[in-house]
């Protein structure tokens, strides 16, 4: 878990639709892809051949050298350049250091590149040289704040456009064009840099890049830096179906190498100029160069355009959404399955998890539903009791270190929307808007402003119209408020509401009639459904659900939100896929049915309990009891004793080769597998002493407390304490899900972090881990904490033992900060430091009251201090 | 004499790393391993190998001047302060610097099981540290067989943050080495480099054989805390 910083925004409100201003038609005609632009190649590699040192802030020569820098762009505008790049490739606050300020050097470099006499300017954005959150410690927001300082200085020096280059990360991108685009009218244009495998460093793909950038609102995208231009060529391809603007390409010359101590360039301006002829001929419209190219490779290209025609576009109109990883695109007639368990709504474990802030089980349901087959998580944090915004916003970061599947964003607060969607690095879903107006004014600029696309339920101010007719009235009226502002047809989703069949039996057939009325009416619109609601009230509802599933999607259904962990309802996806064309030759369905039937499997079925008559309830009996002595023969290795098979009463003795010996050697052995049902075996038997208590206290800590001393010993090492406390968890997990909260109590909280600047959580996810299979409530503040923040959660929640981590000799003082505070506001607070530069002493100096050497000595300490 | 060396970036190939070298990682001082366990570690390194991009940038700089304080490279703004480097370079015509990475997909994954699976993060941890050492080894190797072209000799490798050469020479290193362009490699606020699992290193090359190739404890500014001496061996096997 890392610490996330939750975005300071300020609502957007009504933006009216913003055209970039150009300074003139021709770079008007360049951004609606009617004409060519031509860049200049590098300036970093032309400033180190005139003796540049690495590691010197080049962007300072603006100030210093001025005519030097002009010089270097007027050799390209002499070459044909019609735009010249800003040197400010690094110009941001932190990387001046001080040196000049941000306006300073935006002023001199845009009056540089203007004496060159260049038709354009365009102010050069790069990365900010830090990795944001969660990966790297750069927030977001900082990040935005970086970019928004030089965006403004660029404006204010009269640049005529932006060029953010360089960009390894999607998040950080998506910080570079909100700065431009909300703090300035000049167009933006984005690219970012891709390793031989076809990714940034950071794992996005050209398809992903493109469709999110271009949605987010950037007047030119494509790719800069990389590779060589044939190699940069067949990724630069890969955006052009899904960039709706220009796709522009600035590759290297190749890689570097030294020969007699000069930096040369592999490839040489003739072969460059033949790849980017074939990028010109897919439909690449704005070229130049970036390391390594001259003005005469600038002068090859511009030869290249000479009477050349743009090359016609095919754009790809499917609808699709993306994560920073991977686009899930789903073409017209192909249907979509959204995940729906991450809402709290009828969830008690998820409520429960939400609430205590421990988001391991929303993760685990992340999970199991990516590998059940979903292609989208729906993400909702709608609980009363808690800030939904900041849940939202921690569980959307969460999430994408699990999955790389896209979500949709669920929330009916539209700053919880805002303020997910804005940090996504990603194209998301909002779910949603409907016909209100008020819904309509606050959430549509929302999914305009950010890119995403967005479903619609057809409900207003009235309620949900009972007819077809009434249904599409509305969806026309939400359909039309989004061509206004400008979301185009296929990112709207419109959503014709399931609702039950048990209290209206025309209603399924009012929702399928209103989804074809709506995909004839409105075309390029999709629609979506959660269809489970349609059984509300019925038994076997995903029977009922199924049935619905097929008849909706055969009305034009394009995205089930469902459970798809339900195998009825995915067997019905999948076997739909057959009937509609979408999975060619069967090919996927004869993979995961070949060889399956309907036929009865008796055996593996759960067994039908008839309690209605006397005679039925000794069956059933005689049924638990046969499953119980196979549970108990699965556990021992052993036959159970053969009075259970016998008497209807089923009964388990304790005794040493019982199911408590059993966990013991279980726990001892790191083996979780047979726990849960040794578990249960215990609970199920007739002693009502032996409770949820008496198998932590008698059985689970006991056994523990034995792996805690072999680790003491040395007979056990760090993977096998650590396996003893999984295996433990899985216990400890049948206990929580088979009694009520109550009947467990917490053993008490303690807060652990990280401290301040240092990234490494291993040794704190280790002692996390053993203490909550000890029973203690553990808050898990994450990495590079701040000393106040940490604080205050331990003075909101008074949480009496506090953990610090540090492996950093350069990380201690954040260390002892933080417990200087925590003894001045929290004092009632015990802490415990441990991590690679502390030992007994250094604890001591640093102030803690406890110094623990591993996991075990932690677990030991708690005990001591909270029972 | 040397004529110099610059790799903007290349693959590794690592194919395996040394069990026994994740085993120490992990505190194994010889207890019997379960089969269990035993399977687990061999799967987790060979995801680990999977996932992992090895990749390099090496540059080399000839040596400006070794003063008391530090040494100043030709044609870059690194400076290389303190005691230990200083000696360690006495002699030395030349630098060699080198950054490796595993890249971000290992990061993703340590993330991924820290939301999932607290064990296997601190198996893979210990795969993926073992693996970034090989590959940093392989970086070294290469730079060896340059001073070797030479009729030269490599001093073995030191790192920013070991002996008193500060940690924060890591945003002059990598800047030497173009490495965030060209790798990826990012610092954070205090230093540390992201992606988590990136070496940064470098040797001299002197013109005299140099007495041995495996750094010391002696000048290690973590040997107050170590404990994988008192198990009667180093970090470094």
């Amino acid at each position: 878990m890392d610490s996330i910083s939750v975005a300071t925004i300020t609502p957007l409100g009504h933006q009216a639709l913003r055209t970039p201003r150009t300074r003139d038609e021709h770079l008007a005609r360049v951004l609606s892809r009617e004409d060519f632009l031509l860049f200049d190649g590098a300036m970093g590699t032309q400033l180190q051949a005139r003796g540049l040192a690495a590691g010197e802030i080049p962007e300072l020569l603006c100030l210093t050298n001025p005519q030097e820098i002009t010089e270097i762009h007027a050799a390209y505008v002499a070459a044909g350049s019609e735009v010249v790049t800003t040197n400010t490739f690094g110009a941001n606050r932190t990387k001046l250091a001080g040196h000049a300020t941000v306006e300073q050097i935006f002023g001199a470099a845009v009056s540089c590149a203007r004496a060159s006499g260049a038709r354009y300017v365009a102010a050069d954005i790069g990365p900010t040289g830090a990795l944001l959150q969660p990966m790297g410690t750069l927030s977001f927001d900082d990040a935005y704040e970086l970019f928004a300082e030089q965006v403004r200085a660029a404006d204010a020096a009269g640049a005529d456009l932006f060029i953010i280059e360089t960009m390894a990360d999607l998040a950080e991108a998506k910080a570079a064009l909100l700065a431009a685009k909300e703090n300035s009218d000049l167009p933006a244009f984005v690219t970012m840099t891709f390793d031989e495998d076809g990714r940034t460093f950071l794992g996005t793909t050209p398809e992903v890049a493109a469709a999110t950038l271009s949605a987010l609102g950037a007047d030119v995208v494509g790719i800069n830096c990389s590779l060589g231009p044939a190699d940069v060529a067949p990724l630069v391809r890969r955006m052009m179906a899904w960039a709706s603007c220009p796709v522009m390409a600035q590759a290297n010359a190749g890689l570097p190498h030294v020969h007699d101590g000069q930096t040369l360039y592999s490839i040489k301006p003739g072969e460059y100029c033949e790849a980017v002829r074939g990028m010109l001929d897919f439909g690449v419209t704005v070229i130049g160069g970036c390391c390594g190219t001259s003005p005469d490779f600038i002068a090859g290209e511009k030869a290249l355009l000479e009477g050349r025609e743009v090359a016609p576009r095919d754009l790809c109109a499917d609808f699709a959404v993306a994560s920073a990883q991977q686009l899930v695109s789903i073409p017209a007639g192909h249907v979509g399955v959204i995940g729906e368990r991450i809402n709290p709504t009828g969830k008690k474990r998820l409520k429960e998890a939400l609430r205590s802030g421990n988001h391991d089980y929303v993760m685990g349901e992340a999970i199991s539903q990516t590998d059940a087959g979903a292609q989208i998580l729906d993400v909702n944090a709608g609980l009363p009791e808690i800030d939904e915004r900041a849940t939202l916003v921690r569980l959307v970061s969460e999430l994408q270190g699990v999955t790389t599947l896209p979500l949709q964003i669920d929330s009916s607060d539209p700053a919880a929307i805002e303020a997910a969607v804005r940090l996504y690095p990603g194209k998301p879903i909002i779910n949603s808007t409907n016909g209100k107006q008020e819904s309509l004014d606050a959430v549509l600029p929302i999914a305009r402003h950010y890119g995403c696309a967005i479903v619609c339920l057809t409900l207003d101010e009235q309620g949900i119209p009972a007819t077809a007719e009434g249904r599409l009235a509305v969806a026309r009226r939400i359909v039309a408020a989004c061509d206004e502002i400008g979301i185009p047809r296929q990112d709207v989703v419109v959503d014709c509401l399931a609702m039950a069949a048990s209290t209206d039996q025309t209603a399924p057939r009012a929702i399928l009639e209103a989804m074809r009325l709506v995909k004839r009416e409105l075309s390029g619109v999709r629609c979506v459904l959660g269809v489970s609601n349609i059984s509300f009230g019925l038994p076997f509802r995903p029977l009922i659900n199924a049935t619905f599933l097929s008849a909706a999607f055969a009305a034009g259904l394009d995205l089930a939100i469902v459970n798809p962990m339900n195998e009825r309802l995915m067997d019905v996806v999948n076997s739909w896929r057959v009937l509609s064309g979408e999975d060619e030759n069967a090919q996927v369905y004869v993979g995961a049915y070949a060889g399956r039937s309907d036929a009865p499997a008796a055996a593996a079925s759960a067994p039908a309990f008839d309690t209605s008559t006397s005679e039925g309830i000794a069956k059933t009996l005689d049924s638990m009891a046969d499953t119980l002595q196979k549970i108990a023969s699965q556990v021992s290795g052993a036959p159970a004793p053969a009075a259970v098979a016998q008497d209807a009463t089923p009964q388990v003795t304790a005794s040493d080769d019982g199911p408590e010996s059993q966990i013991r050697d279980l726990v001892l052995a790191g083996r979780k597998g047979p726990i849960p049902e040794a578990v249960k075996l215990i609970l199920a038997d007739t002693d009502p002493a032996h409770d949820s208590m008496y198998v932590i206290n008698q059985v689970l800590i006991p056994a523990l407390d034995e792996v805690g001393a072999r680790f003491e010993k040395g007979t056990f090492f760090l993977p096998q304490l650590m396996a003893s406390a999984e295996a433990a968890k899985a216990g400890f997990t049948v206990l929580r899900e088979s009694a009520s909260t109550s009947d467990v109590p917490s053993k008490g909280k303690i807060a652990l972090a990280t401290v301040k600047g240092d990234i490494h959580d291993i040794g704190k996810n280790i002692v996390r881990m053993l203490l909550e299979n000890y029973g203690y409530d553990v808050i898990d503040l994450g990495r590079d904490v701040d000393p106040q923040a940490f604080t205050d959660v331990v003075v909101e929640q008074h949480i009496e033992l506090a953990g610090l981590s540090a492996l950093m000799t350069t990380t201690v003082p954040a260390m002892a900060e933080t417990i200087e505070l925590l003894h001045d506001q929290a004092p009632w607070c015990k802490v415990i430091v441990g991590g690679a530069v502390l030992n007994p002493e250094y604890a001591e100096m640093v102030g803690a009251d406890f110094y623990a050497k591993d996991a075990n000595e932690s677990a030991r300490i708690a005990g001591e201090v909270l029972g | 004499m040397p004529h110099g060396l610059r790799i903007a970036r290349e693959a590794l190939a690592i194919g395996s790393v040394s069990r026994s070298e994740v085993l120490r990682y992990l505190g194994y001082q010889g207890q019997p391993l379960s089969p269990e366990l035993d399977r687990r570690i061999d799967d987790t390194v060979a995801r680990c190998i999977r996932i992992a991009r090895s990749r390099m940038c090496m540059a080399s700089y000839a040596v400006r001047e070794i003063g008391a304080q530090g040494v100043a490279l030709e044609g870059c703004t690194l400076r290389l302060t303190g005691h230990d480097i200083v000696e360690h370079l006495a002699d030395a015509s030349e630098v060699m610097l080198f950054a490796t990475t595993l890249g971000a997909g290992i990061d993703r994954e340590l993330r991924r099981l820290s939301l999932t699976d607290a064990l296997e993060q601190v198996i893979f941890d210990a795969a993926a540290t073992a693996l970034v050492e090989r590959a940093t080894d392989a970086a070294e190797a290469r730079a060896r067989a340059y001073a070797a072209e030479a009729n030269a000799y490599t001093s073995w490798r030191f790192s920013p943050g070991y002996g008193d050469l500060p940690l924060g020479a890591q945003g002059d290193f990598l800047a030497a080495l173009d490495a965030t362009r060209q790798l990826g490699i990012t610092l954070t606020p205090s230093d540390l480099m992201v992606p988590t699992k990136s070496v940064t290193a470098l040797v001299g090359i002197h013109p005299t054989a140099q007495p041995g190739l495996v750094s010391s404890c002696s000048i290690c500014s973590l040997s107050d805390f170590c404990t994988i001496r008192q198990t009667g061996r180093t970090c470094r096997g």
